[in-house]
């Protein structure tokens, strides 16, 4: 494996290091970039492990759709509010439009 | 930040993948803006699992979920009559859903660490490096259960970002606008998120294979 964590320059040509990378890796991964053509990751394990890693975190978090839903109680609190709320304005039930609003 | 919701751009083409129109919306939305009480429960049955998933997330506790979820529909019920439809609604609503968690995480002093802290980029807070570590791969190790209890522990600043953007799927220009802050900001506290994840599921993966 190649540890680059500082910068190193052969035959005149410079080597991207671990810390330079990762410091892309931010916009790269924006950029939807394939990362498996970059020369970095060819040649280092470590950052290829890394790419891989938040690569699958990514990946699993989409899976974590809403199961739940809250309790038959909080739709009951918000109406018994919501009368309560128009209640007090002595009027039918009307969301509250303020001056300046409308489609 | 803002306390309420306001109007924002109209919405990208991705974002419309990951917030499709559902029948019936527009109708029940202009019902409710009238006043129609079944319109307003309809909206209700359509997002309460997604309001309550993102306050549950938050908080991490059903009772304060429940509460916030109440919350952010009585404020969906005041400010409905602003809606103009220049976003999706669901965006919208998830927007003010978010305002009323941070306002009860600002109440809450925020246990572990400042929403403000975690929202300002710091010069010398950027994520992490990685220049070792070769004897664990998350890949394929991961359940739900697990990544749900990771997600539980990042700070709250993180962990609304990741939320956001890698479960919910809004895009950093949405998540911007919600917590009225850079996107740049909102790009970079994703990665610190994402690697603090990473940090948080091989430490837990490294106890397991101790034991």
């Amino acid at each position: 494996m190649t540890r680059t964590r500082f910068g190193e320059t052969t035959l005149g040509k410079t080597i991207m290091t671990c810390a330079d990378f990762q410091e892309r890796l931010p916009e790269l991964f924006e950029t939807h970039a394939d990362l498996s053509a970059d020369e970095h990751l060819k040649t280092c394990e470590n950052c290829a492990a890394l790419v891989r890693d938040l690569e699958y975190i990514a990946q699993q978090a989409k899976l974590l759709l809403p199961i739940h839903d809250p309790s038959p109680g909080v739709w009951e609190n918000i109406r018994t509010a919501i009368r309560n709320e128009q209640g007090s304005k002595g009027g039918p039930l009307k969301p509250p439009v303020p001056p300046a609003a409308g489609r | 930040m803002s306390a309420g919701p306001t109007e924002s751009k109209p919405a990208t083409h991705q974002h419309l993948r990951r917030n499709p129109p559902i029948l019936g919306e527009a109708e029940a939305i202009a019902a409710a803006q009238a006043g129609d009480e079944k319109a307003f429960e309809t909206l209700y049955a359509l997002h309460k699992r997604r309001v309550y998933s993102l306050c549950l997330r938050m908080l991490g506790n059903v009772a304060a979920a429940e509460d916030l979820t109440q919350d952010a529909f009585l404020q969906l019920y005041r400010k409905i009559g602003t809606f103009r439809g220049d976003s999706a609604f669901s965006t919208w609503l998830h927007r003010l859903a978010v305002n009323v968690v941070l306002m009860h995480l600002r109440k809450k002093g925020l246990p572990q660490i400042s929403l403000e802290e975690a929202l300002e980029p710091s010069q010398d807070d950027g994520p992490r490096k990685d220049f070792g570590g070769r004897d664990l791969q998350l890949s394929g190790s991961i359940d739900r259960v697990t990544l749900e209890r990771a997600i539980d522990d990042l700070p709250p600043g993180y962990r609304l970002v990741f939320v956001l953007h890698d479960v919910e799927g809004y895009e950093h220009n949405e998540i911007a606008e919600m917590l009225s802050c850079s996107i740049g900001n909102s790009k970079s506290q994703l990665h610190k998120a994402r690697m603090k994840l990473r940090d948080l599921l091989r430490t837990g993966q490294r106890k397991e294979t101790a034991v």
